[in-house]
């Protein structure tokens, strides 16, 4: 899926072009009318419930910030338009959310009818939920590739609007289970059914939910779009394929299959996430990988090819190929200039990111330049990688057994509760 | 005035087929479900499964609404229609005393913009040895009884409702029912 094609675009879409696609004023009718229902059942959550359902988006929200960092950097050389990362993001919290909602239901039915209750009530989730939501998410991709073709040029951009689409439907998700849980628990506008259900789907379920759906989904159509050298039904064929991963996932995920077997508590759940979740994460951070190494292989080979030590040296091009390795050069910079190198660093790195996506133009040049010479002044010239540090692999290390700590915690309380 | 041209038509069709694509989902599925019929048949001589274990005798002439029915192996619901009336059980796990959970109940139905509760809660229990409580409400045009139950950590809500003489009417057949709820595992 990850074939070496890239087409960098001509730089961020201008609003008064996109106002000239047609479809984009269909896309903004349709986002208008999502934002329109998800505002009124807002309002009903605040009339019930105003400290809850404050307290939820509140979490949410925060939740999303690093996710959205992480979704929107993984495309470092040609990071998308922020205009068109918020309308993928608008359309899974307003326009897919507010679309499931009704089809998740009739489908739940339709199984039941068409089937027994008792179908309904084992597989219902794992049948309705994935059939309806993941089409409407990836609509939201297609949505994207219909008013700016142009800014879906490698099957990475693909993944980004998928992931973006994704987290703004697992975001209004879960800020809806949050407040559907506050009424379970009949006990009034309390908001620890809100910290439960952030505990639970914001962190345990959360990072293998519907942004990861929604990338497999969004590389199907990445795909689609930029692989012209083959043949429609190829496309079409490695598209559908994505969207049926996507949809496999999700059926994983919500299926009955295994719960049972490992009874209650932390262990069990703990067991359900690796069994049910590890599977599609580590597929898909694997697509991730491919898609930008690809990307990155494509563009640093533009960069080679200028040929000036000025712009890139052979270490510099080396560093550029990995977030790891940029992320080294950095530490490298701190270590050696301090803080200022190291955000010197991070600017060169950005303008040759640039600069590789518009080689010929002198100002991207200029500006590789500059940042050269502010390094040159801080007495860190080059931006190459360090070597592996002892000290950042403690920290890593620390910080993960921290991470699995805090999860633990979270496991046992939810297990015991 | 501008003609639209090749690429725009294609553009504007392409997003059409997106919004077709939504209205089926969000309209096409509904209606699909609508044009199916939710009610089944259920004989009222043998005990019904709500889920997690429990079971129930439906009413004689009910049927049970499908919609409504998901009998789960850890929780579960089950809708029955005798007439206008609406005879509905919701099994969830519970880690709480019965006080705690009829509280719970009543707390959700007030929250219902336009519920009130009536009266004082009852105590009543099943023909198996269950314990419970029951009550009333009142809603916009119609009202309702419910009763809770509490066992092995999970807690049975009952609720009915219909208008008034619809109630009066069925309430006995219904209250029948309601006795011969049962956890599995508890004597018949």
């Amino acid at each position: 899926m990850t074939a070496s094609v890239v087409r960098p675009a001509a730089g961020s879409p201008r609003v008064s072009a996109l106002m000239r696609v047609p479809a984009f004023w269909v896309v903004l009718a349709v986002v208008a009318a999502g934002g329109l229902r998800m505002a009124q059942l807002a309002g009903q959550f605040f009339t019930s419930y105003p400290k809850a359902t404050a307290a939820s988006v509140l979490l949410f929200a925060l939740l999303a910030v690093p996710f959205w960092l992480f979704v929107s950097e993984l495309d470092f050389f040609e990071p998308e338009p922020t205009k068109l990362l918020v309308l993928a993001f608008a359309w899974g919290g307003l326009v897919a959310t507010t679309v499931s909602i009704p089809g998740g239901v009739a489908l739940q039915n339709l199984v039941a009818k068409l089937g027994s209750p008792q179908l309904a009530a084992g597989w219902g989730a794992a049948l309705a939920a994935p059939t309806v939501e993941e089409i409407a998410k990836t609509l939201g991709v297609v949505a994207i590739v219909l008013i700016a073709r142009s800014q879906v040029n490698s099957v990475l951009d693909g993944i980004v609007y998928g992931a973006m689409v994704g987290l703004g439907f697992q975001i209004a998700e879960d800020i809806v289970f949050a407040v559907g849980a506050v009424a379970l628990a009949g006990q009034g506008d309390q908001v620890q059914p809100v910290i439960a259900t952030f505990l639970l789907r914001g962190f345990l379920s959360g990072i293998w939910s519907h942004t990861l759906f929604g990338a497999l989904a969004g590389a199907g159509i990445g795909y689609l779009v930029v692989s012209r050298e083959r043949g429609g039904p190829h496309r079409v064929g490695v598209a559908v394929l994505g969207v049926l991963g996507a949809w496999a996932s999700h059926v994983l995920w919500n299926a009955p299959l295994v719960v049972d077997g490992l009874g209650n508590g932390a262990l069990a759940l703990l067991g359900v996430l690796v069994v049910k979740g590890l599977p599609p994460l580590v597929l898909i951070l694997l697509l991730v990988r491919r898609a930008h190494d690809s990307e990155a292989d494509y563009y640093v080979g533009r960069l080679a090819e200028l040929d000036d030590p000025e712009l890139i040296t052979g270490g510099e091009l080396e560093a550029l190929r990995s977030g790891a390795r940029r992320a080294s050069a950095r530490r490298l910079a701190a270590e050696q200039g301090g803080r200022a190198a190291a955000s010197a660093v991070r600017r060169l790195q950005r303008a040759q990111a640039r600069l590789a996506a518009s080689p010929s133009v002198e100002q991207g040049k200029a500006a590789v330049r500059a940042q050269r010479a502010e390094l040159r002044r801080l007495g860190h010239p080059e931006a190459v990688a360090g070597p592996v540090s002892w000290r950042h692999r403690a920290w890593t290390i620390a910080a993960t057994a921290v991470a699995i700590a805090v999860l633990w915690v979270a496991l046992s309380a939810l297990g015991g509760a | 005035m501008a003609r639209i041209n090749r690429r725009e038509l294609t553009n504007l069709l392409g997003a059409v087929g997106v919004v077709a694509i939504l209205g089926g989902l969000a309209f096409g599925l509904p209606a699909a479900d609508r044009s199916l019929p939710a009610e089944r048949a259920v004989p009222d001589d043998e005990p019904y499964s709500a889920g997690a274990g429990v079971t129930v005798v439906p009413p004689s002439g009910a049927v049970l609404d499908v919609t409504g029915t998901r009998p789960g192996d850890s929780q579960g619901t089950v809708l029955f229609r005798v007439g206008p009336v609406r005879y509905a059980i919701a099994v969830r796990p519970f880690r709480g005393d019965l006080a705690a959970a009829a509280d719970r109940l009543r707390k959700r139905i007030v929250d219902t913009t336009g519920y009130q509760v009536t009266s004082a809660q009852l105590t009543v229990s099943t023909a198996g040895g269950l314990a419970g409580l029951q009550g009333g409400y009142t809603a916009p045009g119609r009202g309702g009884r419910y009763s809770v139950f509490v066992a092995d950590e999970h807690t049975i809500e009952v609720t009915i409702s219909g208008n008034d003489l619809d109630l009066g009417r069925t309430l006995p057949r219904i209250e029948a029912s309601t006795r011969t709820l049962r956890q599995n595992g508890e004597p018949r």
